[in-house]
């Protein structure tokens, strides 16, 4: 504010409080992230402060390593997977309700909550219990999970977007000019909500990719993905584990660019 | 000396200028108002003697005292805003105790003041509500009680009730007159409503691109507007440029002026001895409250008003002659 | 509305995702819930008998409980002045500063357990500049004691504590505080009787997410010492991992009494914020 220019340094005390604890935050976040991207370039760094030379040598190792490409693969296969199936089964019902059924609204935020309130640890011992009884392979079981693991993601990707627009009079004013239901959605509601939904399912994907208790438990090296692979080379090559991060780091940087990007049209689309 | 002197006030945001050279003295107790379109910078002079915003130049002296490096608390001057901005977590009681409570006043003394004040402003029954479940004139009135109790030497409103449905503004025009008579406090309001403003203020000030256009009472601004801004601001103004109006009316003007206005009800149909006269075809006629406004098309278009009960009913596409007295003929500089 | 929907077309929409809400989350957490409370010969308490006076067990409960406190406090402690912070940047920085907060966001469980091991492991970063310094108080720091642990948890903290606490702050109308310094109020007591307690529901809100978020944490610690942490989640993966599944209605036991853990701790928040929202 400024007419706190002409008071009390009390109050610009009080200021520089506040930024340092930010500073403080900042250094905090960054560190380890920036520590472990340079472990993945160092030739050595046991005794030293810094390392003692740079390489690309873990990166390219990582790379000709069938297995890791595989879980990568993998990783990619079931985290889009979920993705997909959540897109094409959750959205279309969060839209029906919304648009047709808004008192029960309710139950959906309901079930957004109880998915916080039971994390995978707890659902990994419910899903075993039922489904080791079959013979269904449990990768799939897990697939299921994760579909409903992303709901709040998803729930709050399109409903921030249908919030912003009052979808019932867009629809009712497409039809009264001509449009048929499904070319009302698909011209007019779709576009509108498209950035914000696509934000979600980006971030379900990172948050998805980023999964390990859910895939260890119920799946383990079954399956191995890029998590699970991570896990083993944790003991047993330091270099190479802190490639892998630094490939996950870029992948989580490139997502939450895209997605950044991707609220920011939301917001202009849905600025009315 | 008067008791609030604004004086050459310059405000700058960057490279574009807000206000230039604002000059303002005003008397204890005068309700004055700050009219003018959106942008003309009229909140900014409110935040400026609220010390919410600092000037780029120029001075504020609330009874002499100059306001310069004072902070907001320390002022004594009083606000109210166009969204209420009342406290949500507290009640009505308490948010008008809110400024006497900071003072740290005894409980009782405060209980009987806060008392006062709703009564005041007629809510005493709503005391121990909380704001959200109030209408839109009860909580401006809650927060109009909330800046008067801590008896600030200067209470400013910054559109108050631009957020209101008519009725209620109409209303809550006059509850704001007689309060403010009634308590004889010093009052700025700051309004874009030209009717808001005849109907409350001791003087106007007209402001337009962060200049005073022009000062003075409503009748006086009304009556001779100074310009050609404040003749198509205020009322509903014919402003005719000088070789158009000489036209119509057959005559020279003697005065060196180029534009001039007349006001819609001083032109009649009786001739009256040292009228200017001159002819139009009546093409629209529109009831507007209770006047009529009737559109002509002569040499220039010109409108007519008239009280419903003078009952002239025009008939449309048909030619009228019309007289204006030579005096409501006003020369605009 | 001009077109209703038709009820065929409603079954059509909604029930694939019912049935997968029914088929991954309800019907293997009820099961879980019925099958803890069973035994070969019918309805028993024993296994949470069993529980409720195993030390180790409820030592894990202790040690999750203290953990997932003291790291959400420390977390919303220090976000609360850094979104004070944040708040006086202009919009292109406070873009920027999200855009971090969500990166960080994603970098939890293994990645994020290996990256201290990187800087607070035995020849990690900063235990060798301790070292050197021979600041040995804090070089002989290990980062596989509960110090350790509590620094990975308030990492993963902070940028969720951020996120919530952003929108929020950004609810404190500039005009309340305009209209409170004009009564005569300094900042300090704008905050005390104003801010906070109109912050109050949601900070209170976003302490509950932060516990939840905490208890329900599971691969930073076991990254970190696989098995010896006594935390809770830690109890249960060991009890059903590998083909050793020796006492599953064990650990759905636990697994259930976590879940009412954590169900209060909503609940309780719930509740407080709807008693204060009331009147917001």
């Amino acid at each position: 504010m400024e007419y706190f220019k002409n008071k009390e340094e009390v109050i610009v005390k009080k200021r520089g409080f506040a930024d340092l604890f930010f500073l403080l935050l900042v250094v905090y976040l960054v560190l380890p992230v920036a520590a472990t991207m340079l472990y993945a370039f160092a030739t050595n760094w046991n005794k030293t402060i810094l390392p003692e030379g740079l390489t690309f040598k873990w990166l390219a190792t990582l790379f000709q390593d069938a297995e890791f490409i595989q879980a990568f693969g993998r990783s990619v296969l079931l985290s889009s997977g979920a993705v997909i199936i959540a897109l094409l089964v959750i959205v279309p019902a969060i839209f029906v309700i919304v648009l047709y059924f808004p008192k029960y609204e309710k139950w959906i935020q309901i079930a957004v909550v109880m998915v916080y309130s039971f994390p995978g640890i707890i659902l990994a011992v419910g899903l075993i219990r039922v489904y080791s009884q079959f013979d269904v392979p449990m990768i799939l079981v897990v697939l299921g999970a994760y579909v409903i693991g992303i709901l709040p993601y998803i729930y709050q990707g399109t409903r921030n977007s249908l919030r912003n627009v009052d979808a019932r009079q867009l629809l009712d004013a497409a039809q009264l000019l001509g449009a048929s239901k499904l070319q009302a959605f698909s011209k007019i509601l779709l576009p509108t909500v498209y950035p914000g939904l696509f934000a979600g399912a980006l971030l379900s994907f990172s948050v998805l990719f980023g999964e390990f208790v859910l895939i260890n438990l119920v799946v383990g090296s079954r399956f191995e993905t890029v998590q699970i692979y991570l896990m083993k080379k944790l003991s047993t090559s330091g270099h190479i584990a802190s490639a892998v991060v630094f490939i996950y780091i870029v992948l989580m940087g490139l997502l939450t660019f895209v997605i950044a990007k991707l609220m920011k049209r939301s917001k202009g689309a849905t600025n009315l | 000396m008067s008791y609030l002197v604004i004086e050459g006030l310059h405000k700058k945001y960057g490279q574009s200028t807000v206000l230039t050279n604002i000059d303002m003295k005003i008397e204890k107790g005068e309700f004055i108002t700050l009219l003018g379109p959106s942008g003309c910078g009229k909140s900014t002079i409110l935040r400026i003697v609220a010390g919410l915003t600092d000037a780029s130049a120029g001075q504020v002296v609330i009874e002499g005292k100059d306001m310069m490096g004072i902070h907001p608390k320390d002022r004594q001057v009083g606000m109210v805003f166009q969204s209420y901005a009342l406290f949500p977590n507290m009640t009505v009681k308490e948010n008008v105790a809110f400024g006497l409570r900071v003072q740290k006043i005894n409980t009782a003394e405060v209980d009987q003041r806060v008392q006062e004040m709703l009564a005041l402003v007629h809510l005493s029954e709503k005391a121990n509500v909380y704001p959200k479940e109030l209408s839109g004139g009860q909580q401006q009135r809650v927060a109009l009680a909330r800046a008067l109790i801590v008896r600030p030497k200067v209470l400013l409103l910054d559109e108050p009730l631009s957020a209101l449905d008519a009725q209620i503004r109409k209303k809550l025009q006059a509850d704001l007159r007689v309060i403010q008579q009634k308590l004889g406090i010093t009052m700025m309001l700051v309004t874009h409503d030209q009717e808001e403003a005849m109907a409350v203020s001791d003087r106007i000030f007209v402001m337009n691109n962060g200049m005073i256009a022009q000062c003075g009472t409503p009748t006086a601004i009304y009556t001779s507007p100074e310009s050609e801004f404040i003749a198509n601001f205020i009322g509903h103004y014919n402003v005719f440029t000088r070789p158009a109006l000489e036209n119509m009316i057959g005559e020279t003007l003697p005065k060196e002026c180029s534009k001039f206005a007349i006001r819609p009800e001083a032109i009649h149909l009786d001739q009256r001895p040292g009228d200017v006269c001159f002819t139009g075809k009546a093409k629209q006629s529109l009831m507007s409250g209770n006047v009529i406004r009737t559109t002509f098309e002569g040499e220039c278009f010109f409108t007519m008003e008239q009280l419903h009960q003078r009952g002239y009913s025009f008939e449309l596409g048909k030619k009228y002659t019309c007289y204006v007295a030579r005096e409501d003929v006003i020369a605009l500089s | 509305m001009i077109v209703l929907i038709s009820k065929r077309q409603t079954v059509a929409w909604l029930s694939p995702f019912l049935v997968l809400v029914l088929l991954f989350f309800l019907v293997p957490l009820l099961y879980m819930l019925i099958t803890s409370f069973q035994n070969s010969d019918g309805f028993t308490l024993a296994h949470y008998q069993s529980v409720l006076t195993n030390d180790y067990i409820l030592q894990g409960f202790k040690n999750s409980i203290t953990l997932s406190v003291i790291s959400a406090v420390i977390a919303l402690i220090v976000t609360l002045f850094a979104v004070y912070a944040i708040m006086r940047f202009s919009e292109p920085v406070r873009e920027k500063i999200l855009i971090l907060t969500n990166l960080t966001s994603n970098f939890s469980g293994i990645p994020l357990a290996f990256a201290f091991i990187v800087l607070l492991g035995n020849s990690g970063l900063f235990t060798l500049l301790f070292d050197q310094w021979g600041i040995d108080a804090l070089s002989s720091f290990s980062l596989y004691s509960w110090g350790g642990l509590l620094l990975i948890y308030i990492y993963f903290q902070l940028p969720l504590s951020l996120m919530l606490l952003y929108p929020i702050y950004d609810g404190i109308q500039q005009q309340w505080k305009e209209a409170a310094a004009l009564l005569g109020a300094s900042t300090w007591q704008f905050w005390v009787r104003i801010g906070v307690p109109v912050m109050l529901p949601g900070i209170v809100g976003t302490f509950s997410v932060l516990f939840a978020n905490a208890m329900g944490a599971y691969a930073s610690a076991y990254a970190l010492t696989n098995s010896s942490y006594n935390l809770v989640a830690i109890r249960i993966g060991s009890l059903i991992q590998g083909d050793i599944f020796a006492q599953p209605e064990l650990a759905s036991a636990i697994a259930v009494i976590l879940a009412v853990t954590m169900v209060t701790a909503m609940l309780l928040s719930e509740w407080s914020i709807s008693k204060t929202r009331r009147k917001l």
